[in-house]
C-alpha cells in the first residue's frame, strides 16, 4: 500500500466523522451567513443618525434655511430643544450627541456680507465618530455658504468664505465609501482563520482525549501521513466556507469580485498553511479541547485585533505595527481587499505572496516537526 | 529466540519512578500476564513496549527490534490494544477494521480473507455495519482485540482487555485469547483479576513498579510456604479483631464472606479448640490450598 493510499484513507476517515456531525454543516453554512449579517451591517465607520440638537438664538430666514440643510438626508437626525437648554448639558444628558449653536446675529451678519461664526459642540467620548460627525457638520455649513452665495450672486456681495482653491476629490474603486466594501473581505478572512485554526485545534486533542490517537501511533503511519491525512479535510472545508461567505456576500451585499478567483483561491491555500500549521501545534501540544480552544482563541484574538480590521494598521504604535507586519492574517486581509475590491493581479501583489509562503512553511513545518508519535 | 526481552528497566515520569529495574522475557507463542493492582506499572510497562514511553535506563527487545532505536519496525509488528477502548466510536465495525488495515498498509484482498478470519472468532459479521459506539462493552473489546490483529501480528499487548466487562463475554475472550496462542500468536496481556492470571502460560506480578514474582501460575502458587487457613463466622468483624489479637494483621486477609490466616506453622487442633472456647462464634477453621489472589497479597507484604 502507497503512502498516498494511507493519506487518502485518513482523509476518508475524517470526512466520515465530520460529515455524520450536524455542527459541521453549521460550521460551513450558518456561520457565514450569521458572521457576514452581524458584522457586515455593524462594523461600519460610517456615522449615521447622529442626533443633533440645533440651539437657535437667531431665527432668521438664514438659520432656518441652515436647520433645514441639517434635517435633510439620514446622517443628523435633529432632535426637539427647547429655548432654556444648553450645549453641555444636552449632551451630558444623552439628548444629543453634536450642538449646533446659532448666535443671534448670523442671520444679519451673513446678510450684510461680515465674518459670523457658529459654535459647534461634539460629544468627544468616541473620538473617531466625533471626529467624523465633525467633517460631516462642516461640510454641511460649507455646502449650505455655497448654496446661498450662488443664489444670491446678484444681489448682496459674496461672504468671503469660499476660498480660491477648490479641492476635488474623486474616490478610487470605492466611490460612495460604502464601508462594507473594506469590512467584508475583513470578514472573510476572519472567517477563514477561525474556522480553520479552531478545526486544527481540535484535531488532534480530539484523538487523545478519546484516546484514539494512542492506538493510531502504534500504526506505522509516519508523521507527516498522520498530519496530511489531518489537515486535508479542513483545507478542503475551509475552501468551501469560503466559497459560501463569497456568494453570500454576492446576494446580501452586492458583492462582486473585482479580481481574479484563482489568485484568490491561491493565497487561501496558502494562507491556510499558517493557521492550520497554528491550529495543529496548539493541538499537539495541550492534553483537553478545553485547552485547545482557549490558547486558539487567545492567538486569533490578537491576531484579529492586530490584522487593522477595527483600527488601521497605520494608527498603532510602531512597535505594534511591526508585530502586525509579522501578522499573516493581516497580510491575507490585505489582500482578500485587494483582489475583491481592487481586482490586484498576482505581479501587484507577489510581496504578500512571499511573505504569506514564507509564514506558511515556517509554521506548519515547525508544527509537524515539533509533533511525536509518544503518548 | 524470545519474542521478548526487558532488561532492568527503569521508567521515571519526573522524579516518580514508575518502573523500577524490571526483568522479563517471552517466549513464543504464549500467554504471558502482568498481573498487579491499579498503579503498579502495568500501562507504563506496556507502553514502553510499545515504544509509546521513552525509557531511561535498560533496555527493550522486541521481535529482535531494539525498542528504542526501531519503534517503526517494531511498530509494523505488533498488536497493541490501549486500556481505554480506543476505536473510532463514530464509525461503523467495518469502517474501523478497514481504516487500521489501511494504516497497517494490509492489502485489499489480503484484508478481506483476515476480516473474515476474524469475523469467525468475534462473530462480529452481523454487526458490521453498526456504528462502533453502539456495540456492547464485551463486543467493542472483541472489535478492539480484532483492529490490534488485522496485519497478523506477531506478538499482541493487551492492557487490561476485559476491564469493565461482563463475565461472560470475559471467559469467551479468554477462549479467543486461547485460539490465537494455539495459531502462534504470542501475547502480553495485564489484568487485575487473579483468576485470569491463573488462565496465563506464565505470570509477572507487578507492585509498585516493580516485579515481585515470576513464574507459571501453578509455580507460583507451589512456591508458597507455610500454612492457610480459611475460618468463618457470623460476624466476621468480630472475628477479625479476635484473630488479630491472636496473629497479627499482617497475616489476615479478608476473603468475603471468610477470613484466610497464613501461619507458618500447622495450627494444632488444640490451639483452634482454644479460640473456640474465647470466641464461641467461630464456626470453623479449615486448612485450605492457596490460590492465586493468596499468593499475590502475601508478596505484597
Amino acid at each position: 500500500m502507497s503512502s498516498a493510499g494511507v493519506i487518502t484513507s485518513f482523509i476518508k476517515k475524517e470526512f466520515r466523522q465530520i460529515m455524520r456531525s450536524r455542527e459541521m454543516l453549521i460550521v460551513l453554512f450558518a456561520l457565514p451567513a450569521v458572521q457576514l449579517l452581524v458584522m457586515g451591517f455593524a462594523v461600519t465607520n460610517e456615522v449615521k443618525n447622529l442626533r443633533l440638537g440645533i440651539l437657535d438664538y437667531d431665527r432668521s430666514a438664514s438659520s432656518r434655511d441652515l436647520i433645514s440643510s441639517f434635517s435633510s438626508g439620514d446622517r443628523f437626525q435633529v432632535v426637539p430643544v427647547s429655548e432654556s437648554d444648553n450645549a453641555a448639558e444636552l449632551i451630558s444628558a444623552w439628548k444629543a450627541q453634536l450642538v449646533l449653536v446659532i448666535p443671534p446675529d448670523f442671520g444679519a451678519d451673513y446678510q450684510m456680507g461680515r465674518q459670523s461664526s457658529l459654535q459647534l459642540v461634539l460629544d468627544g467620548i468616541d473620538g473617531n465618530s466625533a471626529a467624523v460627525a465633525n467633517s460631516y457638520a462642516a461640510g454641511v455649513i460649507a455646502d449650505f455658504y455655497q448654496r446661498q452665495s450662488k443664489t444670491r450672486l446678484h444681489r448682496a456681495p459674496l461672504p468671503r468664505l469660499s476660498p480660491g482653491v477648490q479641492l476635488i476629490s474623486q474616490m478610487s474603486f470605492n466611490p460612495d465609501l460604502k464601508s462594507s466594501l473594506n469590512t467584508i473581505p475583513g470578514i472573510i478572512a476572519i472567517l477563514v482563520t477561525v474556522t480553520s485554526m479552531m478545526l486544527s485545534a481540535i484535531s488532534l486533542v480530539k484523538e487523545k482525549e478519546l484516546g484514539t490517537l494512542e492506538q493510531l501511533m502504534v500504526t506505522p503511519v509516519k508523521r507527516y501521513q498522520l498530519m496530511a491525512g489531518k489537515l486535508i479535510p479542513y483545507l478542503i472545508i475551509t475552501l468551501v466556507q469560503l466559497q459560501v461567505a463569497i456568494l453570500l456576500a454576492g446576494l446580501i451585499f452586492g458583492l462582486e469580485l473585482a479580481g481574479s478567483y484563482f489568485t484568490l483561491i491561491l493565497f487561501s491555500v496558502v494562507y491556510l498553511f499558517t493557521s492550520l500549521g497554528l491550529g495543529i501545534l496548539i493541538s499537539s501540544r495541550v492534553n483537553s479541547q478545553q485547552q485547545a480552544m482557549f490558547f486558539s482563541w487567545f492567538i486569533m484574538v490578537v491576531m484579529i485585533l492586530l490584522s487593522g480590521f477595527f483600527v488601521p494598521i497605520r494608527n498603532m504604535p510602531q512597535s505594534i505595527q511591526w508585530i502586525s507586519f509579522i501578522n499573516p492574517l493581516s497580510h491575507y486581509m490585505t489582500v482578500l481587499r485587494e483582489i475583491v475590491v481592487k481586482g490586484s493581479s498576482l505581479a501587484q501583489l507577489s510581496r504578500e505572496l512571499w511573505i504569506l509562503s514564507a509564514s506558511g512553511l515556517l509554521v506548519f513545518g515547525f508544527s509537524v516537526l515539533s509533533f511525536r508519535k509518544r503518548v | 529466540m524470545n519474542v521478548l526481552k526487558i532488561k532492568e528497566l527503569s521508567v521515571r515520569y519526573g522524579s516518580v519512578e514508575a518502573l523500577s529495574e524490571v526483568d522479563l522475557e517471552v517466549q513464543p507463542a504464549m500467554v504471558y500476564g502482568i498481573i498487579g493492582p491499579d498503579g503498579a506499572g502495568k500501562t507504563t510497562l506496556m507502553r514502553s513496549i510499545c515504544t509509546l514511553l521513552p525509557y531511561q535506563e535498560g533496555s527493550i527487545e522486541v521481535l529482535g527490534y531494539d525498542a528504542a532505536s526501531q519503534a517503526k519496525e517494531i511498530r509494523a509488528r505488533i498488536g497493541y490494544m490501549p486500556q481505554r477502548f480506543s476505536l473510532y466510536q463514530d464509525l461503523s465495525v467495518q469502517q474501523n477494521l478497514r481504516f487500521f488495515a489501511r494504516l497497517f498498509k494490509v492489502n485489499h484482498a489480503e484484508m478481506l480473507k483476515r476480516r473474515e478470519q476474524l469475523y469467525k472468532f468475534s462473530r462480529l459479521e452481523p454487526f458490521a455495519k453498526r456504528l462502533t459506539g453502539n456495540l456492547s462493552g464485551g463486543m467493542k473489546q472483541k472489535l478492539a482485540l480484532s483492529c490490534a490483529l488485522i496485519h497478523t501480528p506477531e506478538l499482541i499487548i493487551l492492557d487490561e482487555p476485559t476491564f469493565g466487562v461482563d463475565p461472560v463475554s470475559r471467559v469467551e475472550f479468554w477462549q479467543i485469547l486461547h485460539q490465537l496462542k494455539a495459531d502462534g500468536i504470542s501475547i502480553v496481556v495485564s489484568t487485575p483479576y487473579m483468576d485470569e492470571a491463573s488462565q496465563c502460560d506464565k505470570i509477572v506480578l507487578l507492585h509498585k513498579g516493580r516485579v515481585i514474582g515470576q513464574g507459571s501460575p501453578a509455580e507460583t502458587i507451589s512456591g508458597w510456604k507455610g500454612k492457610l487457613y480459611s475460618l468463618t463466622s457470623r460476624d466476621l468483624q468480630k472475628l477479625y479483631a479476635f484473630l488479630q489479637t491472636k496473629a497479627g494483621k499482617d497475616n489476615l486477609q479478608l476473603f468475603g464472606s471468610e477470613i484466610h490466616l497464613f501461619s507458618e506453622q500447622e495450627l494444632s487442633s488444640d490451639k483452634i479448640a482454644d479460640w473456640q472456647s474465647e470466641f464461641p462464634e467461630l464456626e470453623s477453621c479449615v486448612e485450605i490450598k492457596p490460590g492465586m489472589e493468596d499468593v499475590f497479597l502475601r508478596m505484597m507484604q
